[in-house]
């Protein structure tokens, strides 16, 4: 599973988005510099992904599940909160490692390796988005937004 | 199917089938295990009566819309047809639902009786029986013999009988026979207190039952037994006082004592009528204008006429066996009147019985809430909401079509019109708030709202439309709004309203 997501948030290329430092960071590369054993990152960031996109779909077409919040530009509202959400997420992880010195001394890492990060996680929650709502499902399960795409209505 | 043919004859007779056709459209229906198919024939010498051309236009879009919806989507779910499509003779007749009564427009009853053609004594004979004055469509006093007929028999029943009698010789009289079957049924309207209407019942009645006697006609065995039914309306309404006009208020009561007086021999007296409804009011109102025909003659709708369809329908729930007919005589005559439970000037739901009430309450308001909906709300809806995306789609083209554009929206605007005018008539019924908010669409509903549940409002409605859409097949995309409109505000009216089906 820690491959599944080290590729996919690597898919763009570690650069211009993050350095490779903050890739063995997030793979789990631990605090004395000798193994990757420490926390896996991209996978616990990798889940937590794909449950707040999950959640806040299930939010938007099946629990307020609204004709007053079944437009496109609603769609675009519900996405645009996945994108921040998944953005912080991914950011604040290793800011907050990066502020406390909580890594591997010999890593080079800085603020714009996790804004990377989080541009990262957020492109493809955004794609999880959209690839959760293209399909019919399990979009028709859902009563007022069971026609709501990012193109319509 | 069996079949209901209706006579309206006379303004009233078209009034009442108008009535009728809207309490069909919302979806009221005899609690009959039969289902009927209407044959709607309108006897009306007046041809530019506004209610009868009313009401003719309303026919046809009905007819319309209940082709292209089905006869199992709620609303406009019992057939209403022409009685040329019934035929597949030579002589079909033109898609109309307007007998054609030939040598009336234009001519003097003088004329139409070849009154120069007869000798002496009958000349005298034909003098005496149609003595008397009345007026002509210029306004002009003229001998009762030189009545131009084209706008009606002005209110003289003796001349009417003469020129309704033609019915029994006409295509569609000989259509209405050949087509009849025992099964079917047969229903006359008429006024008793003007001059077409108290003419025409008896008339239409005895060609009917004396079928046996007419060679022109085929089916004459099932005729002369058929199950008949009329509604012989009573004064209902006050008019203006007006010296010049034939027509007075004055003389309303004396023409039904008059007619009533002939219709105890030849129509109950000889137990001639299988069920035979009297309706009338006494309650004195908002006149209506003096109007003897050449005016256009267009009469606001009024609740009375309306009690008057569910006679229809009522007649149409007695069983067979109440309407057994032997050598052209009812075996068991049935008479009733019609009531409600409070002497109201504007009759609510509630000052209805409770019969009566549970009949029409909630299919009208669904027909209001239905129209409410498409003239307030359908346009920010179609091409967004779930329910107008799901397939076949409610969409810009659709609302462009003929179908919605020009059918339904006219049917509807009719339907508004009649809720209007019989709320603005007195005595009044005014059930509705059409102007209103949704929750306070129907007066002395109150909507059943708590904690848990959401008020009734548009999105709301959005919402179980598209509930109800979800996983359905539909024929069409105007069988879909339909049927769908139909359960939706069923459920909506029954469950928010408390509305009883």
């Amino acid at each position: 599973m820690e491959e599944f997501f080290a590729s996919l948030y690597e898919w763009f290329g570690l650069n211009p988005l993050y350095s490779t430092d903050m890739g063995d960071q997030l793979r789990g590369w631990d605090i004395t510099c000798t193994d990757y054993i420490g926390t896996p990152w991209y996978v616990i960031i990798g889940w937590s992904m794909i449950g707040i996109t999950i959640i806040s779909y299930a939010l938007q077409y099946h629990i307020i599940n609204s004709p007053q919040f079944n437009k496109k530009h609603h769609w675009w509202i519900m996405a645009l909160v996945i994108v921040l959400l998944n953005f912080l997420v991914a950011f604040l992880i290793p800011f907050n490692s990066i502020q406390s010195g909580d890594f591997c001394n010999l890593l080079y890492l800085s603020v714009s390796d996790s804004i990377g990060f989080g541009a990262s996680n957020a492109v493809w929650s955004f794609i999880l988005f959209i690839l959760l709502t293209s399909f019919k499902y399990p979009r028709y399960l859902g009563i007022n937004c069971r026609h709501t795409t990012f193109w319509k209505p | 199917m069996s079949r209901l043919y209706i006579f309206a004859i006379g303004g009233t007779g078209s009034r009442v089938l108008k009535s009728l056709t809207m309490l069909l459209a919302s979806g009221v229906k005899p609690n009959s295990d039969n289902n009927f198919e209407i044959v709607p024939i309108i006897i009306d010498p007046h041809k530019s009566n506004e209610d009868l051309k009313r009401t003719e236009r309303l026919l046809g879009n009905y007819q319309t819309i209940s082709n292209e919806a089905g006869l199992d989507s709620g609303f406009f779910s019992t057939k209403i047809t022409t009685l040329d499509r019934l035929s597949t003779s030579q002589n079909r007749l033109s898609g109309s639902f307007t007998f054609n009564l030939l040598d009336v427009g234009g001519k003097k009853f003088s004329e139409y009786i070849e009154f120069n053609q007869l000798d002496e004594p009958n000349k005298a004979l034909a003098d005496i029986l149609f003595s008397g004055k009345s007026i002509n469509k210029r306004h002009e006093e003229v001998n009762l013999l030189d009545v131009e007929m084209d706008i009606g028999f002005v209110g003289n029943p003796n001349i009417g009988s003469i020129v309704l009698n033609q019915v029994k010789d006409s295509q569609e009289f000989k259509d209405f026979a050949s087509n009849f079957n025992e099964d079917d049924r047969v229903f006359i309207i008429s006024s008793i207190f003007g001059g077409t209407g108290a003419a025409g019942f008896p008339t239409i009645l005895k060609n009917i039952r004396d079928a046996m006697n007419n060679l022109n006609i085929d089916g004459k065995g099932f005729l002369q037994d058929a199950k008949i039914g009329a509604i012989t309306v009573l004064p209902y309404f006050n008019i203006e006082k007006d010296n010049d006009s034939p027509i007075q208020k004055s003389d309303f009561i004396a023409k039904t004592k008059a007619a009533l007086y002939y219709y105890k021999d030849n129509v109950t007296g000889n137990n001639s009528i299988n069920s035979l409804y009297y309706i009338a009011d006494n309650y004195s109102g908002k006149p209506y204008k003096n109007d003897p025909g050449d005016g256009g003659q267009k009469n606001d709708a009024h609740f009375v006429e309306m009690a008057s369809a569910l006679a229809i329908i009522d007649f149409l729930e007695t069983p067979d066996r109440d309407l057994e007919t032997s050598g052209g005589k009812a075996q068991k005559p049935i008479y009733k009147e019609f009531g409600i439970r409070k002497d109201a000037s504007d009759i609510k739901f509630s000052d209805l019985e409770d019969y009566t009430e549970r009949k029409i309450a909630l299919r009208l308001s669904q027909l209001v809430l239905f129209r409410k909906y498409l003239v307030e709300h359908l346009s920010s809806a179609i091409e967004k909401e779930a329910w107008s995306n799901d397939s076949p789609e409610i969409n810009k083209k659709f609302v462009d079509d003929t179908f919605y554009r020009t059918n339904l929206t006219e049917f509807l605007s009719s339907f508004s019109d009649w809720i209007n005018e019989m709320a603005e008539n007195k005595r009044g019924f005014s059930p509705f708030n059409l102007e209103s908010s949704i929750e306070a669409l129907i007066e002395g509903r109150t909507i059943k709202s708590s904690w848990f549940t959401s008020k009734v409002d548009f999105p709301a409605i959005n919402n179980k439309l598209s509930k109800q859409g979800k996983g359905k097949t539909y024929s069409s995309a105007s069988q879909k709004l339909i049927q769908l409109f139909f359960n939706t505000t069923e459920e909506i009216l029954t469950s928010k309203f408390g509305l009883k089906n």
